[in-house]
């Protein structure tokens, strides 16, 4: 047996992580990041002449699934054309057999870096930002599920970017509005797309039993052992901290985009902490803490129907309006009026001021 | 280390080759334990050498015995992948064995050993005085465990190349990749040595290296104790999917 | 919202007859009260109308401000000028008013632009 040098070892190590790009348009320049399912790679795009990044399935392929449920993330995001949500540019198999997809490569920080040092109105105003493509994706019956600091990035223009959409589900609405839920999309067909190309893509595949939210894992073969991280009934996908009551339970069929709007409030109350992430809080005012309660609900009915009430709120609150989730007392309307109008009010209690004065000098 | 004419020093009757180990059919037994000495006799060897101080000899001696007993004493029936890694058992079994005969001041010399695998000490001690080092002595027998994990891959690779026709794809491979890094031939140097062309070269390494990391994932299967086990190694080692 | 002339002529109304009600402190000229109300009230809305017109034309917090004063003052000099005297008990307020109303115009209240388009 050939003695293999230990350089010769990390060598052949490090080749083996590189990904196989031969016969492929990329050049593996670097490994960004590695997560739960896949790597993403900084390559270079030879016939663009421009740096992309790659995800690649990197957890061993052990069920079909994980390369169906990244090939989703892909279709997903390719139906979500929106400034706020990464583009995808390809999709497909490794030469070695992974599959990946390519997306812009965003150069930035993410939230939870970005935010260290800038005061508590910049972070709200990054916040509403947040709310728009999520918005969106909504708007396309698309709940992303894993909404958390370190999925939201700040790019080097200050553009707000929402990332890994990797547990993404795709709400199933059979045509008509559903009564249970607010805002759902009134089209089918996109869901639809979705699934029959994810299908297409992996052809041997059962029919999916359509199931109301659509759970992709139907399309497994009949026989076939669950995959981890399936989203059957009783299984959890999420961050905790950020995972809603539902979530948490594995409720899967009650998922909508109030689920979104939970998370989205978790991170409006990381946003709220000094310095954020600190765990450290209260310290900011209630009409806040009533935004990140009401959001918060365990009881999904108590929650903002959608994250642009939520967004609009917080819009309120920097307006100095006063906001639906807190009822104010007089004491509390008065302060906000005078605070709002800090100059007027200086200006009136001056001339105030000024006439008690001549009155006191006109009786000496 | 001879393997079997389809290149697996185990052929995967069973899923684990623990589970082949821990099995009721006695060849089924033995080939796993074949299989589990191929892969571990070296890391196994190097480790007590240098953990215990032991001369050459009596390491020679203990590990042989060790192996055997592997066999004999079922020493793998207590083996629960739930509860570790496979090679992190076999070290510790090993540190108990050798406290054992220390303590008892009973290293036998076996006469003829249960094992089937011819064991090269002699290459292990070349090995042993060309390797590094560092850290403590369980973090040199991880590294040994890597560094024979990638040489049984390679053998693996050559064996598949050689059966398929394709002995100078390996050849190219072995010197550009297994190569010492300050002699390491260019693509020009290499396809006028190989009489091909420098595309060609690329497509080779390529070709290579994809069965390369095949046989990496094919011999790690033979080196851990359960699907969990080889999941976790694939994803940390080598950050792959294995199709 | 109202539109800015409309705001200037009631604050500035509304802040007249507070500024005239402040004569009763003064014995000398509390028989004249009323008259002293309503001409501060008056006073106020041609401030207020002009303040208003402005603020509709220049959209600037500055010069709202400064306009307003320079008018507040320029009517109350006005007022005083009638009187023979006061100047400063007079114009003091009235510059003071002009400012108030000023600053609010250029603040607040639609300016009207959007309303016609």
């Amino acid at each position: 047996m050939k003695f293999l040098p230990d350089q010769v070892v990390v060598r052949l190590q490090t080749g083996m992580q590189t990904p196989d790009l031969s016969g492929t348009r990329y050049r593996a320049l670097e490994l960004l990041g590695q997560g739960g399912m896949g790597a993403v790679w900084l390559v270079q795009d030879s016939i663009l002449q421009r740096p992309v990044a790659l995800k690649i399935l990197t957890a061993e392929n052990s069920s079909a699934d994980l390369a169906a449920r990244l090939m989703q993330e892909a279709v997903v995001l390719a139906r979500l054309e929106h400034p706020g949500i990464v583009p995808v540019h390809d999709a497909g198999t490794l030469p070695d057999g992974r599959t990946f997809y390519c997306m812009k490569l965003v150069e930035g920080k993410t939230l939870d870096h970005y935010v260290l040092k800038l005061p508590l109105r910049e972070r709200l105003r990054l916040f509403q930002r947040i709310a728009e493509p999520l918005a969106f994706a909504h708007s396309r019956g698309i709940i992303h599920r894993d909404l958390k600091p370190s999925n939201v990035m700040v790019g080097s223009f200050g553009e707000v970017l929402i990332m890994d959409w990797g547990l993404a589900k795709v709400l199933n609405v059979t045509g008509a509005p559903s009564a249970q839920v607010p805002g759902a999309v009134e089209e089918s067909s996109l869901t639809k797309q979705v699934s029959e190309q994810v299908m297409d893509a992996f052809g041997g595949f059962s029919p999916a039993k359509q199931v109301s939210g659509h759970e992709f894992t139907r399309a497994v073969k009949p026989g076939a052992s669950a995959p981890e991280n399936a989203t059957a009934h009783g299984t959890i996908l999420g961050t905790p901290g950020y995972m809603a009551p539902e979530q948490e339970r594995g409720d899967v069929n009650l998922i909508d985009q109030r689920t979104d709007v939970f998370a989205l409030g978790s991170i409006l109350q990381y946003l709220l902490q000094e310095p954020p992430g600190s765990q450290q809080s209260d310290s900011y005012s209630r009409p806040l803490r009533a935004i990140c309660a009401k959001s918060m609900s365990a009881e999904m009915s108590d929650r903002y129907r959608t994250v642009q009430e939520l967004a609009a709120d917080v819009g309120r609150y920097l307006d100095g309006m006063p906001v639906s989730a807190y009822r104010e007392n007089i004491f509390e309307r008065t302060a906000r009026l005078v605070s709002r109008n800090r100059v007027a009010v200086v200006l009136v209690l001056a001339y105030l001021f000024m006439r008690l004065l001549f009155i006191l000098f006109s009786r000496h | 280390m001879a393997p079997n004419p389809q290149g697996d020093a185990f052929p995967l009757t069973q899923h684990s080759v623990v589970a082949a180990a821990q099995g009721r059919d006695p060849e089924q037994r033995s080939r796993a334990i074949d299989a589990i000495t191929t892969s571990y006799w070296r890391p196994a060897y190097k480790y007590v050498r240098l953990r215990w101080h032991v001369e050459r000899e009596d390491a020679e001696d203990f590990t042989q015995d060790f192996f055997s007993r592997l066999l004999e004493k079922d020493f793998l029936a207590s083996y629960d992948p739930a509860k570790g890694k496979l090679r992190t058992f076999l070290r510790t079994c090993i540190d108990r064995l050798f406290m054992n005969q220390l303590r008892d001041a009973h290293r036998q010399k076996r006469g003829e050993a249960a094992i089937h695998i011819s064991l090269d000490f002699e290459e292990a001690e070349h090995e042993l005085a060309a390797s590094t080092q560092t850290g403590s002595a369980e973090d040199y027998f991880e590294k040994e465990w890597v560094r024979t994990l990638f040489a049984l891959a390679v053998e693996r690779l050559r064996t598949q190349c050689r059966q398929a026709g394709k002995t100078t794809q390996f050849a190219v491979f072995e010197r550009y990749d297994l190569g010492d890094e300050d002699n390491r031939p260019s693509y020009a140097v290499l396809a006028e040595e190989f009489r091909i062309a420098a595309t060609d070269v690329t497509n080779y390494l390529a070709f290579a290296r994809r069965e390369f990391r095949r046989c990496v994932l094919a011999q790690l299967r033979d080196m851990t104790g359960s699907d969990e086990e080889f999941h976790r190694e694939a994803r940390s080692l080598l950050g792959v999917a294995s199709k | 919202m109202s539109n800015k002339i409309v705001l200037g002529l009631v604050l500035g109304g509304v802040l007249g007859i507070l500024d005239g009600l402040t004569a009763w402190f003064t014995p000398a000229v509390r028989a004249g009260i009323v008259g002293i109300v309503f001409g501060s009230m008056f006073k106020g809305l041609i401030a207020g109308v002009l303040i208003g017109v402005f603020a509709r034309k220049v959209h600037s917090l500055a010069l709202g401000i400064v306009f307003g004063l320079a008018v507040g003052a320029f009517l109350a000099w006005i007022i005083a000028f009638m009187q023979h005297g006061y100047y400063f008990q007079i114009m003091l307020p009235g510059a003071m008013v002009g400012l108030i109303v000023g600053y609010a115009t250029q603040k607040y209240g639609a300016s009207g632009q959007l309303q016609r388009a």
